[in-house]
Formats: structure tokens, C-alpha cells, sequence
């Protein structure tokens, strides 16, 4: 006799299955929300660069985006290129003791008269090399048929607290290495 | 003989039961993944190429005395000055403070804009101890006009209109990248 159930059994059945109605359609709209917003900022940030931990990045006004390229990322304590820390600084002798700690290149990291900086020229040759083998191998060619030139572009993101002399050791040593033009950056102002 | 519960109520009650549960499903792995993916950082970059030395450049420069705009920023002063003397130089104290007074090199670089608006190019020579997040300020201020800036109108040189220059002087090269104080 399968339809002789109490009608106790059958209400209790219908409470049960009240209770696990969960209303999903706000949750759904929340989600779809986010979902919008996720997108949206994704496409507004298409570059790939990323930072390390602890560097206070100075805030910038100018509205030019950043394309992709080498990235060098200098922090009070270490150098970084392309996710490979390269060097760190040493502490200076004068902050020994002292509070507030300040670092310095090691006298054997500098050469051509404390100008160049040798494991950074030592990376950024490297670098190039690679980039000029893989646009050798690229079949993009330029009008005559050769490979792409190197482009020489190192973007460099820097502590606030940098001293301009130590950006500006990067600086040459990265001409040494045949790097052309530098690429400061910073935080967007409004963001 | 027990009575039937009618078709039609049942087909009702399977018709308004949407599965919502693999759409969250999808949702959740999406969310997810542009979570991990995306950066929060907002970039933006100032450019700067690496001064040429020339001996050719050098005696064409000689010749023609260019502008050649100059910031230097010393430890107590700046001062905005051209090598071949096209304008008085401009001193600038430092704010008290002690860092270099953005706002007035900024005023003073608009109005050698409005003076010489086909100029694009300065040349920056900080000094060794400047910090980096100063550094950024002063390129802003010598690279951007504001919307409060007074605007500036330069002939275009192929319609020969006057037209509104965006940027102040945008092309920053460093002076003693390659030797010098």
C-alpha cells in the first residue's frame, strides 16, 4: 500500500523540505557584482608588474601606462631583476647600533670609480643576451629582414627612500650594458 | 482506493526548481581565479632616455645655442638656468622643510613655457642625496601642467594653428648620468 502515510509523516516531510530551500538569487547577485568589477579592473590593468615586499613606492602624477619590460627593483636592502634577487646592500658602518639601519653597496660590488655596479651589469648583460637570442629566433623581422633591434628599455621601480645616487649608479650601469631608456615607476596618484 | 496526487501539480512544483547551484559553481572558480590573477598596483611610468655625448652635437649646439633648460637641484637651492643664457637663471630656496619647493620650480617652469612653448626637452641634475620619492615630484612637476595652470598655445608646425600643449616639458634627460656631481 504505497499512498497510506499519515498526514503527520507527509507534513513533516513538506517542513523538511521547506527548510533547505535556500534562496540563492541575492547571493547570485552579489556574485555577479563582483564578477563585473573583477572584469573590469583586470582589463584596466593589462601590465604584468609586480612589487616585493616592503618597498614603499612613491606616488606619481603622470598618466602614462607602463609597457611590458625588464623590471628592476631596488629596495633600501636588495636589488631584484626579473624576480632574481641579484645583490643586497650592506649596512653602513656609520648606522651600526643606531636605530634606523642604512645600507650601502659593498666596496666590491662598484667599479669604474664606484660608477658601475658589477652583479647588475654582470644581470643586465645577461638579460640582454637572452632578449637578443629570442628575437633572433622570433620570425618577426623588421623591413630589411633582420631580427628586431633590442629595445633597451629597463623599467625600474624603486624605494621612496633611494637616494638619487644609487638610482643614478643604476642608471649608468645599465648604458654599460647598452640599456637606453628608463622607465621610472610609481603609483598612480587617484588609485 | 486511495486518491492520486494529480500530474498537473506535480509537473508545476519540477518546472519552478532552477538549479542555481552549478552557475555559483562557475561564479566561484571565476571570482576566484581573478582574484589571484589581477594586480592591485596601479602603475605608471616616467621616461627618460640616456644623454648622448656627441663631439658633432656638441659643435652644432655651439653654433646654434639652443635653449637647453636646466634644472639642477642642490641640497639648499634650485635653480632653473640655460648654459647659453637665453633667460636670467631662476633661484629657488628650498621649503622650510628642507626639500626642493615643487610648487614654485612647477610656476616657474610654466611661465618659461609660455615664453618658449615649441620647448620640450629639460635637463634634470639632481643632487647625490635627493630621494627617489622627490625625485618623482620634481619630474612631475617639470613634466605636467595642472588643470589650474595658465594654458599654453603652440603653433603646429604643419597646420601653422595654434594649438594647446598638454605637457610642460616633457622630455626629461639627466645631466650627470654620465660623469659630474
Amino acid at each position: 500500500m504505497p499512498f497510506h502515510r499519515s498526514i503527520r509523516v507527509r507534513r513533516n516531510r513538506k517542513e523538511i523540505r521547506r527548510s533547505f530551500d535556500l534562496q540563492l538569487t541575492p547571493m547570485l547577485d552579489v556574485l555577479v557584482i563582483i564578477l563585473v568589477f573583477l572584469l573590469k579592473t583586470a582589463a584596466v590593468t593589462s601590465t604584468t608588474f609586480t612589487s616585493v615586499a616592503g618597498i614603499e613606492l612613491p606616488v606619481s602624477e603622470s598618466p602614462d601606462v607602463p609597457p611590458e619590460s625588464l623590471q628592476l627593483i631596488v629596495t633600501p636592502e636588495a636589488m631584484t631583476l626579473e624576480d632574481q634577487r641579484i645583490m643586497d646592500f650592506v649596512q653602513s658602518a656609520a648606522s651600526v647600533g643606531t636605530a634606523e639601519a642604512s645600507y650601502e653597496f659593498a666596496r666590491g660590488d662598484l667599479d669604474e670609480g664606484g660608477r658601475r655596479v658589477v652583479p647588475l651589469y654582470d644581470a643586465l648583460v645577461k638579460a640582454r643576451e637572452k632578449a637578443e637570442l629570442l628575437r633572433a629566433k622570433s620570425k618577426a623581422r623588421d623591413a630589411d629582414g633582420n631580427p628586431l633591434p633590442f629595445d633597451g628599455v629597463l623599467a625600474v621601480q624603486a624605494d621612496k627612500r633611494i637616494a638619487y645616487d644609487t638610482i643614478r649608479k643604476v642608471m649608468y650601469t645599465a648604458y654599460s650594458a647598452g640599456y637606453t631608456v628608463f622607465r621610472f615607476l610609481a603609483l598612480r596618484k587617484d588609485f | 482506493m486511495l486518491k492520486r496526487p494529480t500530474s498537473r501539480r506535480k509537473s508545476r512544483n519540477e518546472a519552478i526548481a532552477l538549479n542555481l547551484v552549478p552557475l555559483l559553481d562557475a561564479m566561484v572558480t571565476l571570482i576566484a581565479f581573478l582574484l589571484f590573477s589581477m594586480s592591485f598596483l596601479a602603475f605608471v611610468s616616467i621616461e627618460s632616455p640616456v644623454p648622448v655625448a656627441a663631439t658633432d652635437d656638441l659643435e652644432r649646439k655651439l653654433d646654434e645655442k639652443p635653449l637647453q633648460l636646466t634644472l639642477s637641484i642642490r641640497e639648499a637651492t634650485s635653480e632653473i638656468w640655460s648654459p647659453f643664457q637665453h633667460f636670467k637663471p631662476i633661484v629657488l630656496e628650498n621649503t622650510p622643510e628642507g626639500e626642493p619647493d615643487l610648487g614654485a620650480i612647477h610656476g616657474a617652469l610654466v611661465g618659461l613655457k609660455q615664453k618658449y612653448p615649441r620647448e620640450s626637452q629639460i635637463v634634470l641634475v639632481p643632487h647625490a642625496a635627493l630621494p627617489y620619492d622627490l625625485l618623482v615630484g620634481v619630474l612631475d612637476a617639470v613634466r605636467l601642467l595642472g588643470p589650474t595652470d595658465e594654458p599654453v598655445y603652440a603653433e603646429d608646425e604643419r597646420t601653422g594653428v595654434d594649438r594647446e600643449v598638454r605637457r610642460l616639458f616633457p622630455d626629461v634627460i639627466f645631466g650627470n648620468l654620465l660623469g659630474g656631481a
